[in-house]
């Protein structure tokens, strides 16, 4: 899981470690490959999983992958969803705003806190961290709230009792027979952003001095910052 | 102009407004000089520095929409679309840019490429390039459907440099905004750190390897009049705050001189680093990636260093 995804996931389990009415469900859309993640998820407390996979899905962009998570999570009941701002590798974190758009729904992304006191099924209030400031905002329920690794929270550990519990009859597998999207409007076929080529970045090595913290080495280091306008 | 034209609309983003004349050096790069109408979209109700740069300037409303509110900014930049037909939206990619062009892609069942860093046109087609694996790998991406091109681009990326100044035409728009986003601003805090490093010629940044003695940053840069950045390695760590991060989950900043103190130099960190004047990296490995792209590489301490070039400028001060 992305350090993101795990921070949202974090939170919601502690709502629902304050409150048992609460409901967790995690949704996933991925190859089945992933299924002992999920499964692992599951002896978190999570109440249900639900892998949404299958070969026509593979190689969507963000925005139709967005559309498969709706199509999904506007059959189920839900309050808020918690995502992830950010995938790990500094992804583009377009599917939140995508999802959002797709279910009609506000978003937020970069949170850095959700005030659990006033996080209901009406509202939730949240810090919002940016290049100036922290945020506070409040956004009407139902919403897609995207917390950042910043937010620090963290999961619970698993009981050892729930460690050794077999939960593979309560994984969820959806296909695109439950959903029924046409193979033209899902995949490399239905996505609107194609990656056409890839290279490696490669960068001007340049003509170096080698120098050490001696005298000699920092005299040419401030003699180089006085002739560059520096001091 | 002629019927030809190309139309490109650029949304001006409250973060960052000096830097919205560079998307059109992107525009520029799509199309060729003078093949393009321009339209800027401003929230703001001064147009300083726009004049004479866009064809078009479109004044939102005071009071339309917040500017923290990307379902309702998302509202306008589609009515704009629908009545002018763009081309090509081009959108910063801030914070809250990253918010508004995701959204309005999917209105418009648009593809679009995500932190654009590169515009390379051939022959018959234009190269979109934007990073991937964490700046590992540089992607190029094609843009299909029916929709304009769309691009969110990653700030300090591109550099707009003036031409021949163009008679603008200031509009302003007024039309009610039909789903205003459900979120209130309840409260500001402003955070200490009063530079962005994206603005500081500058810049004295520290990794791994000067976990230990971080604040000695601080001193360095005061004497140099340079602001402390770091790699993500500290901000991971929590000694450094991710406001001044560097790197491809962070900025990407150009300052005149980089001076890398403790930095390895992952592919990741030099994604941040943009048409640097002059770099100098202080590492015990002469082998770290930096290392390569320096002008000069002190071999040694990051510590030591400072308290020496430190004296070396109080002797040379006093």
């Amino acid at each position: 899981m992305n350090p993101d995804d795990v921070c949202a996931l974090a939170f919601a389990l502690g709502v629902k470690a304050a409150d048992p009415d609460c409901v967790v469900e995690v949704v996933s859309l991925g190859p089945l490959s992933v299924r002992p993640h999920m499964e692992d998820l599951l002896r978190l407390a999570v109440d249900r999983g639900t892998l949404i996979s299958d070969p026509v899905f593979e190689g969507s962009d963000t925005l139709v992958t967005s559309e498969i998570l709706g199509r999904y999570i506007a059959t189920r009941p839900f309050d808020c969803l918690l995502t992830g701002s950010r995938s790990l590798d500094g992804g583009t974190g377009h599917v939140p705003v995508q999802l959002a758009e797709t279910l009609g729904l506000d978003q937020m992304s970069g949170i850095i806190r959700i005030d659990p006191h006033q996080f209901d099924s009406t509202r939730a209030v949240f810090d919002v961290a940016d290049e100036k400031s922290v945020t506070t905002y409040e956004m009407a329920m139902p919403c897609v709230l995207s917390v950042t690794r910043e937010s620090g929270y963290k999961l619970p550990y698993v009981t050892l009792t729930n460690m050794r519990r077999d939960v593979s009859d309560e994984l969820v597998i959806i296909t695109n027979q439950d959903l029924g999207f046409s193979e033209t409007r899902v995949g490399p076929a239905g996505s609107l952003t194609q990656v056409v080529h890839r290279c490696p970045k490669t960068y001007e090595k340049k003509d170096r001095h080698i120098v050490g913290i001696d005298e000699k080495g920092i005299s040419f280091v401030f003699h180089f910052l006085q002739q560059k306008g520096f001091l | 102009m002629k019927n030809d034209m190309k139309k490109t609309c650029i949304f001006q983003d409250t973060e960052k407004t000096e830097n919205t004349a560079d998307l059109l050096e992107v525009a520029q790069r799509i199309y060729g000089q003078g093949q393009f109408e321009s339209y800027a979209v401003l929230l703001a109700d001064s147009c300083d520095g726009l004049q004479g740069a866009f064809d078009h300037i479109i004044q939102v409303a005071q009071g339309l929409v917040n500017a923290y509110d990307p379902r309702g900014i998302c509202d306008i930049l589609e009515n704009l679309h629908k009545k002018h037909t763009f081309d090509s939206i081009l959108i910063p990619g801030t914070s809250m840019g990253q918010m508004i062009a995701p959204r309005l892609s999917k209105r418009l069942r648009t593809g679009l490429a995500a932190g654009v860093i590169d515009i390379n046109r051939q022959k018959d087609h234009v190269d979109i390039i934007r990073p991937a694996c964490s700046g590992k790998i540089r992607e190029s991406v094609l843009l299909t459907g029916n929709g304009p091109v769309m691009m969110s681009i990653r700030p300090n990326a591109f550099a707009y440099t003036p031409g021949t100044p163009l008679q603008t035409v200031v509009t302003s728009y007024t039309e009610p905004v039909r789903s205003p986003g459900a979120v209130k601003r309840l409260h500001v805090k402003e955070n200490q750190q009063t530079c962005d490093i994206r603005d500081s010629e500058v810049l004295i940044a520290g990794g791994g390897g000067v976990k230990e003695s971080f604040a000695e940053l601080y001193r360095l840069a005061d004497a140099l009049k340079g602001t402390v950045a770091a790699s993500r390695k500290l901000v991971d760590q929590g000694i450094a705050p991710r406001s001044i991060q560097v790197g491809q989950s962070g900025k990407t900043v150009s300052p005149k001189l980089y001076m890398a103190l403790g930095i390895h130099g992952s592919m990741q960190h030099l994604a941040g680093l943009r048409q640097i004047a002059s770099l100098i990296s202080v590492n015990t490995s002469i082998n770290a990636p930096v290392c390569s792209l320096s002008d000069i590489v002190v071999q040694g301490d990051a510590r030591k260093f400072i308290d020496r070039l430190l004296k070396k400028i109080a002797v040379y001060r006093s």
